[in-house]
């Protein structure tokens, strides 16, 4: 039980221009949720588990061909789609501004897996198996999820709540130094990014990293694109989602601040 | 005159007393042209107040052309809508009779040649219709810059030679063709007859529209085979015509209006109205008309179902859109529900819903009043007038949304409020469709005398067990 | 209209009631062969929900397929039943009556059946038990009424309560009927189910009000059901090509549209099995076929319009799914075969007057509809979830798995069975409908013609 009142809002801040496509969120993020071993055949099924994916696109022709990286991971959206969507409400927003699933509640009618734009839900297809010398390397603060329910991002909750019992509380619940920052917490992705290409914090929190692109985003809408300061969109910004993850786009030496892609 | 007509009142007992006429085989073609070529004052009157009011739309015209131009589509907005309103209601009115030809129902008789005769009223509406060719915004974009489309939303996707100003004039052109067509061949047996009788230049005209009838079997044959094949092309024309109109001239000038479910919607609506409008002129010629003889309650009391269910129907529609607009939530969309809806034109969104669903439903649900010649009437009138409020909300709304050529809404424009000569347009638009047709009902007799004398073969009154019921006769 | 040989009211009850009082021959090996393919399906279902859903073919952007696919198939067919029955009842359409009963029936069944899709489509159906009913009083935790997925059991279990009520009341005549043509414990039963018919004018006055108040009170329920069920799909903003305003119209006449080719299949297997050849008569086919060019073209209206809207707007992943549908393998094989089966093969068939009273053609015309109208919503769900949005990097294409297609299969041996069982123990032509229409019917004399002529309650 957290018992802190301090208000959080998370957030993530994805800056494409540091992006190399090295794959190591997705593996941190593989190791540090539980997920199950995506081999051969979950690809050959499409029902791979990929909570964030790195999706590569070729901009140009050959011979001046470039690969793009866009990390895609849950939204978490302020008006998600998946959200109205589900029966049973397996799927809400959290007061701390996350898009978080009850697996006890899912009953698997998928219908929130159609209604994410950016298909970053998964469905348990089959019961996750790992091999017998694995078992000891799964997370305990981490749900092992059965077949038929859906599963998505969590922005590492448990690391979050585990964050919160160990510092918030014992400082009576102010926002201090010794509060959650973006640099004493992190998601498993952040952490294991090389090149600091994502960045987590506390859209609330007056000193976090985050916060002048949420700023200047917020105050610039999809229409007004063209005078925000900051190299910041969101992704699909037209579906009217909110999501809380902002994108920098590429800078692209040629061509000024205007290498933007919008998914 | 009308003491001319003896006719036995059918079923005289309790709530159906009134409910079938059955007149006179052998005098109606005689009493029908009388009523036909005599001129009461009342009509005098009427004709009178239809010219002053087309009188006034003309000059609302006039200035609005010479002080506007038609550079822009803005101050057109109310132009359109008055046309809107005309086209959906007299273009969808011939349909009328050719629907309930089509199902064999007896109790369209008397009231299909009233439907068809708004064939003239089609005949206006390509005339009507050429300034807003002029005042709609061209598709390509004359001066693209940013995020604007080069190409605005159409139905023309590759913009083919002409369109849209050919094609759409065509389409009513076309339109108008079929519907006249029916009209001659369903008037041409009244014609034929009374060519004979008739004085003056009716004399001349009916001979020269009917000189080939003589009532053959094989004319017969051919000319039942014509209307329903005529008919069901009229149908299918009138669907697409307005498919077209509703798409060019409303969604398309509203910038991301993407809405499948409109152009049905504004086809359900005109029948409503449509509906509406014939009940309401055969309740005039049954008050003032002098042809109760002819007009039983029954065409009410029928009509008044297929009308409750348009109402429905039509709330539906507008449902449909609704919801999934609302539901998506995705910004454009919601900048057009506010636009259209909730925000500037809320006042007469409201009352639209009103007078198109909530009081005729209300009325319609009840049968004692549908029984009644009045309450069908009154429904059918509230049906008008919310269908006037859809057309001036839709249209003053998509005319008036500043740059057509935006990719999606980004913001919700304000209402434009009518000044006078908007006023005076949408009035004379009215007289215009009273005064042709109160001149076209005195060369064309408002009865269809063929089909009224064939539906006495085909319904009488028989007593089965204890009670009189109508008996109905149904040639396969 | 009236065709046929004249019949006195007790041949009518021993025609009519042939179905229940003796057993055909080719009874017993039917019923065994769809118990059989039956039992596959249930060992089918049994496998799958023991592995779990990675039996079938769904994947990551294709969540819904086959079994959704089926679902709304089946509910579509259910309109049928009310479309004839309430409606024509209201419109006083004299041809109805002998196709009422077999309209409403099949109503019944192909509304159970489509509601087991759904509950076989969660993969782990115990779980359903959270969803339908609102289970956790204590906690507060009730059913999101916010999702159209609570509005479908909603209106199904509505329109499945208030068809069984329709079908019911048509029923008790023909009980009372039956009650006395039966000894021992069927004439029990029937004497039960009867109700204490006699007959006298109070019971057929309130029989009648019932009746007509269901027609009218079950309209709307009729095309809310399956507004309801285009609205799981016109609700999900994300899937572009299922956000259309036109679903709600499209999908009811869509429903109609097969809904009424299926009654009519029907019909004409139900004269054939039965030798009703004096009841379900070829004039009743030839109105049916009639009304379906209505429907049929109304429906080619509305599809045309989702089409072109969904071109219409020109975004660039709308148009994505559109061009999977139309020219990907399989899915533009698939949409030729669906427009031809759905229009324009069966259309052409129906405009011959001659064809419309072909049994044999009939029979083709309104199969194909059938086909036709499954490739719909198969073409509608699953090409918009492949191409969903504009990350190429996660499309995947969909191949149902033998399972689903197993159990796709075994939901028509399913709908067949309960019929034929449903035969066996309640007439499928109401009598009393059949005789009210010829106590009605009387001639007119015009000149030397005699045109047959009803009288007209209203």
């Amino acid at each position: 039980m957290v018992t802190s009142r301090i208000d959080h809002k998370w957030g993530m801040v994805v800056d494409l221009d540091r992006c190399n496509g090295c794959q190591a969120c997705v593996v941190a993020c593989q190791v540090e949720n539980n997920l199950p071993i995506n081999d051969k055949n979950a690809f050959l099924q499409n029902r791979a588990y990929e909570w964030i994916r790195i999706e590569r696109y070729w901009e140009g022709d050959y011979p001046n061909i470039k690969a793009r990286f866009i990390p895609i991971l849950c939204q978490h959206c302020e008006n998600a789609p998946c959200e109205p969507v589900c029966p049973v409400f397996a799927t809400y927003r959290n007061d701390e501004g996350l898009n978080v699933q009850l697996y006890n509640r899912c009953v698997g009618t998928r219908y929130c897996i159609n209604n994410c734009p950016y298909q970053v839900r998964f469905f348990n297809y089959w019961h996750p198996n790992w091999p017998e010398r694995l078992q000891n390397q799964l997370n305990p603060d981490v749900t092992v999820r059965t077949r038929g329910i859906t599963e998505k991002c969590t922005f590492c909750i448990q690391r979050l709540r585990r964050g919160q019992l160990q510092v918030e509380r014992r400082n009576g619940g102010e926002l201090g130094d010794s509060t959650l920052r973006a640099g004493n917490h992190m998601p498993a992705c952040v952490q294991a990014c090389p090149t600091n290409a994502l960045t987590f914090g506390d859209q609330n929190d007056a000193q976090s990293p985050i916060k002048p692109y949420f700023d200047d985003v917020n105050r610039y809408n999809i229409h007004h694109e063209s005078e925000r300061q900051t190299r910041g969109y969101r992704m699909l910004e037209d579906m009217n989602t909110k999501p809380n993850v902002i994108y920098l786009k590429k800078v692209d030496p040629n061509k000024g601040s205007s290498g933007g892609h919008h998914g | 005159m009308a003491s001319s007509a003896e006719h036995h009142q059918g079923g005289g007992h309790g709530q159906h007393a009134g409910m079938w006429v059955f007149p006179r085989r052998e005098e109606v073609t005689s009493d029908v042209s009388g009523k036909t070529f005599a001129m009461p004052s009342v009509y005098k009157l009427a004709l009178g107040i239809a010219a002053v009011l087309a009188a006034l739309g003309v000059v609302g015209f006039a200035i609005r052309a010479s002080s506007d131009g038609f550079g822009s589509p803005g101050p057109w907005g109310y132009y359109a809508a008055i046309f809107s309103f005309v086209f959906m209601v007299t273009g969808a009115a011939p349909l009328v009779a050719c629907a309930f030809r089509f199902t064999k129902s007896h109790w369209r008789r008397p009231l299909s040649r009233v439907s068809e005769l708004f064939a003239i009223v089609g005949v206006v509406n390509i005339v009507l219709f050429i300034p807003l060719l002029l005042a709609m915004p061209p598709i390509k974009n004359p001066d693209a810059q940013g995020t604007d489309l080069e190409v605005r939303r159409t139905l023309w996707f590759e913009v083919p030679i002409g369109a849209p100003y050919t094609w759409d004039l065509l389409c009513f052109v076309g339109l108008a063709l079929c519907s006249v067509a029916i009209l001659w061949l369903s008037a041409t047996p009244d014609m034929a007859q009374a060519r004979a009788t008739a004085t003056g230049f009716r004399r001349g005209l009916y001979t020269a529209l009917a000189g080939w009838w003589y009532g053959t079997k094989r004319q017969w044959n051919h000319q039942k085979a014509g209307l329903a094949l005529l008919g069901a092309f009229y149908f299918m024309l009138i669907i697409f015509v307005q498919f077209i109109f509703i798409t060019e001239f409303a969604m398309s000038m509203v910038p991301f209006w993407k809405d499948s479910v409109l152009p049905p919607m504004y086809t359900v609506m005109s029948f409503q109205t449509s509906l509406g409008l014939i009940l309401i002129v055969l309740f005039i010629m049954r008050k003032w008309g002098g042809y109760e003889g002819y007009l039983g309650k029954a065409p009410f009391w029928s009509a008044s179902k297929i009308l409750l269910g348009l109402t429905l129907l039509w709330t539906y529609h507008l449902f449909a859109f609704f919801i999934t607009y609302w539901y998506g939530r995705l910004e454009v969309e919601q900048n057009i529900l506010k636009y259209l809806f909730t925000q500037p034109y809320l006042p007469l969104f409201l009352a639209n819903m009103l007078f198109s669903f909530l009081v005729p439903f209300l009325m319609l649900i009840w049968n004692p009043l549908r029984r009644s010649a009045w309450g069908p009437s009154l429904a059918g009138l509230s049906a008008l007038v919310g269908a006037l409020l859809f057309n001036l909300r839709t249209f003053a709304a998509a005319f008036n949304t500043g740059n057509h050529y935006e990719f999606a809404l980004s913001h919700v424009p304000a209402a434009v409020l009518p000044d006078i000569w908007d006023i005076f347009m949408v009035l004379g638009g009215l007289g215009i469709v009273a005064l042709v047709y109160l001149v076209s009902a005195k060369v064309f007799p408002l009865i269809s005398i063929w089909e009224v004398k064939e539906g006495t073969l085909y319904q009488k009154m028989d007593t089965f067990v204890r009670g009189e019921y109508l008996v109905l006769a149904k040639p396969e | 209209m009236q065709e046929g040989r004249v019949l006195s009211t007790r041949e009518m009850n021993r025609d009519l009631l042939r179905s229940i009082l003796d057993t055909p021959r080719w009874f017993w090996p039917v019923v065994t062969v769809l118990g059989l393919v039956l039992l596959i399906a249930a060992i089918a279902i049994g496998i799958m929900v023991n592995r779990g859903l990675g039996v079938t073919g769904l994947n990551r952007p294709v969540a819904w397929g086959f079994f959704i696919t089926n679902f709304v198939f089946w509910i579509g067919i259910s309109h049928a039943g009310v479309m004839l029955s309430a409606i024509l009842r209201l419109a006083k359409a004299e041809w109805r009556r002998p196709a009422t009963r077999a309209a409403e029936v099949l109503t019944l069944f192909s509304l159970m059946t489509a509601m087991i899709m759904p509950i076989v489509h969660t993969g782990r159906p115990w779980r359903i038990l959270y969803w339908v009913f609102p289970y956790d009083f204590a906690r507060g935790i009730w059913p999101n009424i916010r999702t159209p997925l609570v509005w479908d059991p909603s209106a199904i279990l509505t329109y499945l309560t208030s068809s069984t009520l329709f079908v019911i009341i048509a029923l008790i005549p023909d009980f009372a009927v039956l009650r006395d043509h039966t000894t021992g414990i069927a004439h029990r039963v029937y004497s039960v189910l009867a109700m204490g018919w006699e007959g006298n004018a109070r019971q057929w006055k309130l029989q009648i009000v019932a009746g007509v108040l269901l027609s009218a009170l079950i309209l709307p329920v009729f095309v809310s059901v399956h507004s309801i069920v285009s609205w799981d799909f016109g609700m999900a903003a994300s899937v572009k090509s299922w956000h259309s305003t036109v679903f709600a119209p499209y999908f009811v006449v869509g429903a109609v549209h097969s809904g009424v080719s299926a009654v009519a299949f029907a019909l004409i297997l139900l004269r054939w099995c039965y030798g009703w050849q004096d009841y379900i008569r070829h004039e009743h086919i030839d109105a049916l076929g009639r009304l379906l060019i209505v429907v049929a073209t109304g429906w080619f209206y509305f599809l045309v319009m989702e089409i072109l809207f969904g071109m219409y707007g020109r975004e660039p992943d709308e148009l994505m799914v559109r061009q999977t549908q139309f020219t990907y393998w399989p899915y533009n094989a698939w949409f030729i075969v669906f427009v031809i089966t759905t229009y324009f093969i069966p259309v052409i068939l129906w405009l011959s007057r001659a064809w419309r009273r072909n049994l044999w053609i009939m029979s083709i015309a309104c199969i194909s509809v059938n086909i036709g109208m499954w490739l719909e919503r198969f073409l509608i769900i699953v090409p918009g979830l492949i191409n969903k949005q504009l990350f190429t990097f996660v499309w995947a294409d969909y191949r149902p798995s033998i399972f689903e297609i197993i159990i796709v299969a075994a939901t028509f041996a399913l709908v067949t069975m309960l019929m034929l069982l449903f035969s066996r123990v309640f007439p499928l032509v109401p009598l009393y409908d059949v005789k009210e229409g010829d106590v009605l019917k009387t001639q007119v004399q015009i000149g030397r013609r005699t045109v047959p002529a009803t009288f007209r309650e209203d």
